[in-house]
């Protein structure tokens, strides 16, 4: 296989990565007391899920850009 | 959205400045382009040129309808903080996206696909399959549509305090959705969803603006304000909760990057670099459409507390009528912001007609009727039945249903059920057309009576994730079971192997 080529799916790390991000983005690990202190206004709870989030979007974004290759070459190329 | 008494004849005034720039995009776009009414790709597909603005803001004007702004704060109003999930169910598309997307555009460029089915038909080339997610494709794109068209009237008559009446709001803006898509097709959705896009993000800056200064000009106080009156909006949420939450992730990454319209979009890139770029920046939106809509809830909480059900609903209304009393700019910007909202929903609708009306002119007509006719004489045919079904959807929307998020999963059920035939069928060579097709049957059956039995989820779990796994299961036990088919078939390895030509 072309080493330049790169497709997400084939990635494990990629996906195992996303799942450990998707666990810390749900708050099932929380005790009821986690609601102060308050972080620019959001319960704590709610800021660390907030954090996650911002996560979530900085990864997929990162992924997209740099682990998916499969024809771009070729295309940019051919142009 | 109820009685909007700031804007009447303004409304109008921006509302016809929208409905203009709109048909005029659309000319402009279908001007000049022959081609576009004498070939499916043409018409549904752009041509398979939308380069990285087009793509983007189409991608994002489609997923993100007015729906989400008038329907989600009054979610975010009543639940409080455990709406933070709309903001990681929104992203999570992006993820699931990634798990197809790269392979399917590839595919799709190669064979020269122009809808979902084209995808299901030459992997399995099974009748069965085929019609059965051509109906449930169907059926969610037309769900979906009604909603957005019962949405549009909504926003139109609130934003005129009424002085336009819900039918005719509806009327006038499916004809100018109408006009558009008929003169420029895919091109002009695309770009008119730039124009849309872009003023719906500013809408709900100043919104969010015009919400905090009116709350006392800190969030922090918002949330003091709610811990004093309803702490339970602030609290961790309960294993319920965060099982559905779960579930939802699930139900909405599978069930939204499935959609026709959304894979139509990947079909319609110019380049492989255009779509991953695109799909970047979409990662980022949720925070700022999703989250900020999710602020402007909880905003609400302190600024209208106390209302129920029904009464939430209005929420959005009753707090752009406070904006607008702050200043004539805020008066201005709260009229273009409802502008934004109406352009939303007609950005989504009209994506979503034009994925229906492609499934009538290149799967119904032209795998079932007359595969024989000549491509124009199919785009005529898609467009055409595209016009009688909203026309028979407008009947069904004369009689809104209640709360908007209700519909929303509901759609989800049937057509996330196509999931895993799209997305399996891509990697794995032993995936049984036979299998595929009970999986598909089952699991549309199972989510089905669990919604309509009012079980729409059960111990948190959606109804369609419940069926899901089902038919996940039986597309992997029976491949396994029936005899493994000893010839290979060329085109498929091919497939298999793209990555590596």
């Amino acid at each position: 296989m072309n080493k330049d080529v790169k497709e997400p799916i084939q990635k494990k790390w990629i996906w195992i990565g996303l799942v450990i991000i998707l666990l810390g983005n749900v708050p099932w690990y929380f005790s009821d007391s986690m609601v102060e202190p308050y972080i620019f206004g959001f319960p704590l709870w709610g800021f660390i899920i907030l954090i996650f989030s911002v996560i979530l979007s900085a990864y997929l974004s990162w992924i997209c850009l740099t682990q998916w290759n499969l024809v771009e070459d070729e295309e940019e190329a051919n142009k | 959205m109820g009685e909007l008494t700031f804007a009447g004849i303004d409304g109008i005034i921006i509302l016809s400045a929208f409905a203009i720039i709109m048909l005029v995009i659309g000319y402009f776009s279908g001007r000049g382009e022959k081609n576009i009414h004498e070939s499916l790709t043409g018409y549904y597909l752009a041509g398979k040129n939308l380069g990285i603005i087009a793509l983007f803001f189409t991608l994002f004007a489609t997923q993100y309808s007015g729906n989400t702004i008038v329907g989600y704060a009054p979610t975010a109003y009543r639940t409080g903080f455990s709406w933070l999930q709309s903001i990681s169910f929104m992203t999570i598309i992006i993820g699931v996206y990634l798990l197809f997307a790269p392979r399917l555009y590839v595919i799709a460029k190669k064979r020269n696909f122009v809808t979902p089915t084209d995808w299901l038909e030459h992997r399995f080339n099974s009748k069965g399959i085929t019609l059965l997610a051509i109906f449930l494709m169907l059926w969610g794109l037309g769900n979906y549509l009604l909603e957005q068209l019962v949405a549009i009237g909504q926003a139109v008559s609130g934003m005129t305090g009424g002085t336009i009446p819900y039918q005719i709001a509806v009327l006038a803006f499916v004809f100018v959705m109408l006009a558009y898509e008929w003169m420029g097709g895919m091109k002009a959705v695309a770009f008119t969803d730039v124009m849309q896009g872009i003023v719906l993000l500013i809408g709900i800056f100043a919104f969010v603006a015009g919400g905090i200064y009116l709350a006392g000009g800190s969030f922090g106080s918002i949330t003091q304000f709610i811990a004093e009156t309803e702490p339970a909006k602030l609290a961790v949420p309960a294993a319920e909760v965060n099982i559905n939450w779960f579930s939802m992730l699930i139900l909405v990454g599978l069930g939204a990057s499935i959609y026709p319209h959304a894979v139509q979009r990947i079909y319609a890139a110019r380049s492989e670099k255009t779509l991953k770029k695109s799909f970047a920046r979409m990662a980022w939106m949720p925070l700022l459409t999703t989250g900020l809509v999710f602020l402007v809830g909880i905003i609400g909480i302190k600024l209208f507390p106390g209302l129920e059900g029904g009464d939430s609903e209005q929420l959005v209304g009753l707090m752009a009528n406070e904006i607008a009393s702050i200043n004539s700019f805020f008066y201005w910007i709260m009229i273009i912001f409802f502008g934004g909202i109406v352009a939303a929903i007609v950005s989504t609708a009209d994506s979503v007609l034009l994925s229906f009306s492609s499934l009538i002119s290149n799967d119904v007509y032209g795998k079932f009727i007359n595969p024989k006719a000549s491509e124009h004489r199919k785009v005529m045919v898609g467009k055409i039945v595209g016009i009688i079904a909203i026309f028979g959807l407008l009947w069904i929307a004369w009689n809104p249903p209640g709360t908007l998020y209700e519909i929303f999963v509901l759609k989800f059920e049937l057509l996330v059920q196509v999931f895993p035939a799209f997305v399996l069928g891509l990697y794995w060579k032993r995936l049984n057309g036979k299998a595929v097709f009970w999986g598909m049957v089952i699991g549309a059956i199972v989510a089905g009576v669990l919604t309509f039995t009012g079980n729409k989820t059960v111990y948190g779990i959606h109804g369609g994730i419940i069926g899901l796994s089902l038919n996940f299961i039986i597309c992997i036990v029976g491949s396994y079971l029936s005899s493994a088919s000893a010839k290979k078939d060329p085109v498929l390895e091919e497939d298999m192997n793209v990555v590596n030509l």
